[in-house]
């Protein structure tokens, strides 16, 4: 049993099936898009934020949009050559095609690396530095004596599993306790099930909905986990993400950052950031700024006498986001009018000797409201970047693996039926087309406006 | 049909009568099949069984509504079997209070998963995918879809996205518990600190919808590419019999509404596992702290891409129903279908205006006047549509004469409870009414008026009707009676004293039904007051006060449960056991599925079917038989015999 | 569809024509958004009439839709009315929220 009009059109509607679905496809694609673009949209008007502009490597952008025209190219020469009959040239363009996709995956997973390594913290006054945190960032906590594990009775979301989620955290070798009845036991997998079945089965005859499991350390211990690995803490207990409550005493909360970036755009009065406290990066580094800042004003007023100064994204980016490129502030008259954003500096590689170049503060854990790297958490801005080219990556990795399949393992149908399979590489070739369409708007949207 | 017959399997060749098709092993031909009829009933099965899930789902929430702080009946039963109190244990047992009864939490879980459900997994798959799969291919007249391993794909991720979701029962915190809607920021948040987000049912819910939403895009595809692709000879677009139109513009719906729904859940899964701020405004405080978010995002974001899918979704969950209306009533009502052009361009009209009416469900969101007077103006506008499909549809009867077998009955119970769904939904469509309606039982009792009497009332009438095509055999009429009457009792006694509730401002979101709300819930009137007397003549104390119709509503879903046994006995009877159809044509109808083998064998037709007239020639004068067939060539000369007589004498 | 082998061969050079002008209009992209405009929002317009020429090349001599079937068209032409509507809706109803005038009090009534 054959479909009709699978290789040959339809007189009537002059179309494959396939392509009549391939194009019904690529309608909901217009508007999986288009819904992230209106996305993009509703969160830039709404922005309460100066949104990134030039932020992202622009040459590595601009590399991948020429890689990707010239894969849009190869594929549709490769269908052409097909329809032509030459073998050789449609393999030679196909394979251009399939190499440009993972040139372009593998710029892209640069920029993502770089992201992931870069910090960005708020400070209370609406200050945001940005660099990165040569040693992570740890809550350190010392001297705990005793946990406080619960067990639910019914399954839950949140139950003691100290294995997975505290001792990971403890330092030194195995942890020793004593259980509330005195015994004394190394905490692992095989202990904890054999406590916490005991505890719930007191918990059971005693009618209660969850049981408890009080542990002394017999040694103070400490612990030291990243924010993201902890529930929450205050000054004398933590608590994990299974709800275990450990009371000790918090030791050090303190960031060391090694700043490459100021952003005073939020600061009423930039010159007055908290970044420039005596704490932190000091006077010196303040009367760079100013001195910065005061030049791209001045150059601003000269060049477009008739233009207000707080209107023009541009000019507040370059007067009021500072970039810091050694470790001392330079002489005054050095360092002006450098255009290049943040990541145009950040090594790739994350750490490395080029971090001798950045100034290095300790903030205080009350000086900060939030931080994060350079993935969605750090704003709308960032989360919308990654949603719409993670998804555009998606895209060609998909298509990447649908027209390598053409190639490599479609040459019965090469030798057979070529009609066949070039309507195949056509209607592949429209969906990689759709990949570079959308990377057009992506582009400037993303990297440039 | 291909000549590669493979192995003859006897133990499960069904139908002896099957017309030399070609035999596949029970796996290929049952499971992982690629033809349209075995998708279409696989999609109809799993459905069904959604549909009564939800529906057990919404039974239990009825019991907590009547009965606030009562232990649910027959609670210590199940916990007392041995396999059954283990899943009922994970699933709803652990959530309910000691002495059984329910709380808020259960009820909000139950609330989401039985909107989810009905109308994910349970309508769309039945109306469009099983109907449109099993029907519209032999109604065009092709031997299956254009991308048949698509179909299959499409239902396998639909089995997928419904495994992911009934997983999400059993997940540490169990299933979502924010109402079918999923709003942000309280979806986007709830629960976060929980120690794995897989222990989360939001997660589980939102990963479902990915692939059901997969599985909706490929299915329309499909339709559309076979519909534009595949009509046979002579059927031209105003040949094609309704059913098809309905279920292109449906698939059109689905191919372009899903989109922005699947980028809604892509953005609040990125909001919940990467901690962006997409749906969560600036300085969101949760139990009097700070979230650790940048914020930045805005809820009505979330508001704006779910509505965009869930409004042209309505109208994915009504317009099958009129697709299988126009088949069953013409064809029971002996006429032809009545503006059947006007039908066609009204439902082109209505898919294509229900992709602008979308945030009349936003008024309450502080809507600027030009934006809600947009809105109010599309949807006032969009009603217009509907009620010509529904009078074209009514006037069809006039002077018709009418075999009021199962399948007619349903049809036209149909017609006044959609017309109860359509009318009260007009006064919701102004935003000053709107606003002290939101949330309340009226809106409840609006759109399931539409849906529950309304679509499902429509999809049983088309089970009815094609059963003989799907299996050679008739289902029992007496049951199908025993069927239909009390569910139109139960479905008006569950939803009419809704509107009463509501105007008096119940809100739905109440699992105690209002107990603890007397200002709202302690007056009454005539229909407490007829609640009250009846309850007293059959010796129940029943209180003269709005609380009374919480009981009068219970009593009704019973109801409507209990009228549901007929027809699953029915249904799994009349497989093996029902009256055999001895014709190709049994009820006498004109599309082209009667001129299949029944049932119909692989590649479906034995000759190569051409459309010569349009699909509802009826009573045409002159002609011999009171029906003139699609496929006939000349009168008296068709390919297939028309049914014996005495298949329709108990009409 | 030209499946006329020699529109096809004369067709290689316009791809090839295309793609280098692709790249031309990527560059010029660039450029122009380091040019200073009296608003931000003129680099955004001025950068998406380039990106719609860009993408309008793309679909019109790559993706063939200068000579393709009514089917498509009508099928593209309602997707586009449809995400236009997605984004002036969602514009327009973020530029026009309710306004906040204040709790009414009875004293207004005076």
């Amino acid at each position: 049993m054959d479909i009709p009009y699978t290789v040959h059109a339809r007189p009537d509607t002059g179309l494959y099936n396939a392509k009549i679905g391939i194009w019904l496809f690529l309608a909901s694609e217009v508007m999986l898009f288009g819904g992230l673009f209106s996305a993009y949209i509703f969160l830039r008007v709404g922005a309460d934020y100066p949104w990134p502009v030039h932020d992202l490597d622009v040459t590595l952008g601009f590399v991948n949009t020429v890689v990707l025209i010239a894969s849009s190219v190869t594929v549709v020469m490769a269908w052409a050559m097909l329809k032509l009959r030459k073998f050789g040239l449609y393999r030679l363009n196909m394979a251009i095609t399939v190499i440009c996709a993972g040139v372009f995956m593998f710029n892209k997973s640069l920029e993502y690396k770089a992201k992931f390594a870069h910090y960005a913290v708020k400070l209370t006054d609406g200050t945001l530095l940005t660099g990165h945190l040569p040693h992570g960032y740890q809550v350190k906590f010392e001297g705990i004596t005793e946990l406080n594990l619960t067990v639910p009775l019914k399954k839950s979301a949140v139950f003691a599993d100290p294995v997975g989620y505290v001792l990971p955290f403890v330092e030194g070798g195995a942890a020793k306790f004593k259980t509330e009845d005195g015994k004394e036991i190394t905490l692992d997998e095989s202990t904890f099930t054999a406590l916490s079945a005991e505890a719930v089965k007191k918990a059971t005859e005693a009618k209660k909905s969850q049981a408890t499991i009080k542990l002394v350390a017999t040694s103070p211990l400490k612990v030291a986990a990243k924010p993201s690995e902890i529930f929450g803490y205050t000054d004398s207990t933590l608590t994990f993400r299974d709800g275990t409550v450990a009371t000790g005493k918090l030791a050090d909360d303190k960031m060391t950052l090694e700043v490459d970036g100021v952003d005073a755009r939020g600061v009423a009065q930039s010159e007055k950031s908290l970044a420039f406290d005596h704490r932190y990066l000091g006077d010196a580094w303040q009367k760079a700024f100013v001195e910065n800042r005061d030049h791209h004003f001045e150059e601003f007023a000269k060049n477009y006498p008739t233009r207000d100064k707080n209107r023009s994204a541009t000019l507040q980016k370059e007067a009021l986001f500072f970039k810091l490129h050694s470790a001392t502030p330079p002489a005054a008259g050095e360092g002006h009018g450098d255009k290049h954003g943040a990541e145009a500096h950040a090594p790739a590689e994350g750490h490395g000797d080029a971090h001798a170049h950045h100034p290095t503060v300790v903030l205080e854990k009350k000086d900060i409201t939030f931080f994060s790297n350079f993935t969605p958490k750090l704003n709308t801005y960032y989360a919308i970047y990654f949603t719409l080219t993670g998804l555009h990556g998606l895209h060609v990795v998909a298509g990447a693996l649908v027209l390598a399949y053409f190639l490599l393992f479609d040459g019965k149908r090469l030798r057979q039926d070529p009609e066949h399979l070039a309507n195949r590489v056509e209607v592949g070739g429209l969906f990689w087309h759709f990949v570079d369409l959308v990377w057009i708007f992506l582009f400037p949207l993303l990297y440039l406006l | 049909m291909s000549a590669a017959a493979t192995t003859h399997d006897h133990a499960h060749d069904h139908s002896h009568d099957d017309h030399g098709h070609h035999e596949q092993s029970f796996i290929w031909k049952y499971i992982f099949s690629s033809d349209h009829k075995t998708i279409g009933l696989q999609y109809g099965l799993t459905g069904l069984l959604f549909l009564l899930f939800g529906f057990f789902l919404m039974l239990l929430m009825r019991w907590s509504i009547a009965y606030p702080g009562i232990p649910v009946p027959g609670v210590d039963f199940i916990r007392s079997l041995p396999v059954a109190s283990g899943i009922f244990e994970g699933m709803f047992g652990r959530w309910l209070n000691t002495d059984g009864s329910l709380n808020g939490e259960l009820y909000n879980m139950l609330g989401a998963m039985h909107g989810t459900i009905m109308v994910f997994f349970g309508i769309v798959p039945l109306g469009f995918a099983a109907f449109g799969n099993f029907v519209m291919p032999l109604q065009i007249g092709t031997i299956d879809m254009a991308f048949p391993r698509l179909n299959m794909a499409s239902y396998w991720l639909f089995f997928i996205s419904g495994v992911l979701m009934m997983c999400s029962f059993f997940v540490g915190t169990g299933p979502v518990q924010t109402g079918w809607t999923m709003y942000s920021p309280l979806a986007s948040t709830a629960n976060i600190g929980v120690t794995s987000i897989w222990s989360h049912g939001h997660t589980w819910w939102l990963s479902a919808m990915v692939f059901n939403i997969s599985a909706s895009l490929l299915g329309s595809v499909n339709f559309i590419a076979t519909i534009i692709n595949l009509r046979t000879k002579g059927l031209g677009w105003m040949k094609m019999p309704f059913f098809c139109w309905a279920m292109f513009v449906t698939a059109f719906l689905l191919l372009l509404a899903f989109p922005p729904l699947e980028v809604a859940a892509i953005l609040q899964l990125s909001d919940r596992v990467f901690g962006s701020s997409f749906y969560l405004p600036t300085g969101l405080m949760e139990g009097g702290k700070h979230l650790d978010i940048s914020g930045g995002g805005s809820p009505l974001l979330y508001q704006h891409l779910f509505w965009f899918l869930a409004h042209p979704e309505v109208y994915v969950l009504i317009l099958p129903a009129f697709a299988i209306l126009t088949d069953v009533i013409p064809c029971n009502a002996r006429r032809p279908l009545w503006g059947y052009k006007s039908m066609v361009y009204s439902v082109l009209t209505l898919g294509f205006l229900s992709f602008l009416v979308w945030a009349h469900h936003m008024y309450l969101t502080g809507m600027g006047t030009m934006m809600s007077t947009y809105f109010q103006i599309t949807t006032v506008m969009i009603s217009v549509p509907s009620v010509i499909l529904l009078t074209c549809l009514m006037i069809s009867l006039w002077g018709g004469s009418i075999r009021f077998n199962t399948q007619m009955l349903f049809a036209s119970a149909f017609l006044p409870m959609f017309g109860i769904g359509g009318l009260t939904g007009l006064p919701l469509a102004f935003s000053f009414i709107d606003l002290a309606m939101h949330d309340t039982y009226y809106v409840i009792g609006h759109f399931h008026y539409v849906v529950a009497p309304g679509t499902i009332f429509a999809l049983f009438a088309g089970v009815y009707h094609w059963f003989p095509k799907f299996t050679g055999r008739f289902m029992n009429d007496t049951l199908g009676k025993l069927h239909f009457w009390p569910s139109l009792l139960g479905m008006n006694l569950v939803f009419a004293p809704m509107f009463i509730q509501g105007m008096a401002g119940f809100h739905r979101r109440w699992y105690d039904g209002g107990k603890y709300f007397e200002n709202t819930s302690g007056f009454s009137n005539w229909s407490t007051k007829l609640t009250h007397e009846i309850g007293a003549f059959f010796g129940l104390n029943i209180p003269d006060n709005m609380l009374s119709l919480n009981i009068v509503m219970s009593v009704g879903a019973f109801i409507l449960a209990l009228g549901q046994i007929p027809f699953i006995i029915n249904f799994w009877f009349s497989l093996k056991g029902g009256k055999k159809s001895n014709s190709d044509n049994p009820w006498n109808a004109t599309t082209m599925e009667w001129a299949t083998p029944t049932p119909p064998p692989h590649g479906n037709f034995l000759f190569d079917p051409v459309a010569h007239r349009g699909p509802y020639e009826y009573s045409v004068p002159g002609h011999p038989t009171d029906f003139y067939p699609q496929w006939e060539s000349e009168p008296g000369k068709p390919e297939i015999k028309p049914a014996a007589d005495k298949v329709l004498a108990h009409h | 569809m030209s499946d006329n082998v020699e529109e096809i061969q004369k067709s290689i050079k316009k791809y090839l024509f295309i793609g280098g002008l692709l790249i031309l209009f990527s560059a010029i992209t660039v450029w122009l958004s380091y040019v200073e405009l009296p608003t931000h929002g003129q680099n955004i317009l001025l950068g998406m009439i380039v990106a719609t020429f860009k993408a309008a090349l793309v679909a019109l001599i790559f993706m063939h839709l200068n000579h393709e079937r009514s089917v498509i068209y009508k099928i593209l032409a309602f997707t586009v009315v449809l995400a236009i509507v997605l984004f002036a809706l969602f514009i327009f109803s973020h530029e026009d929220p309710l306004v906040f005038s204040g709790f009414y009090t009875p004293s207004d009534q005076l």
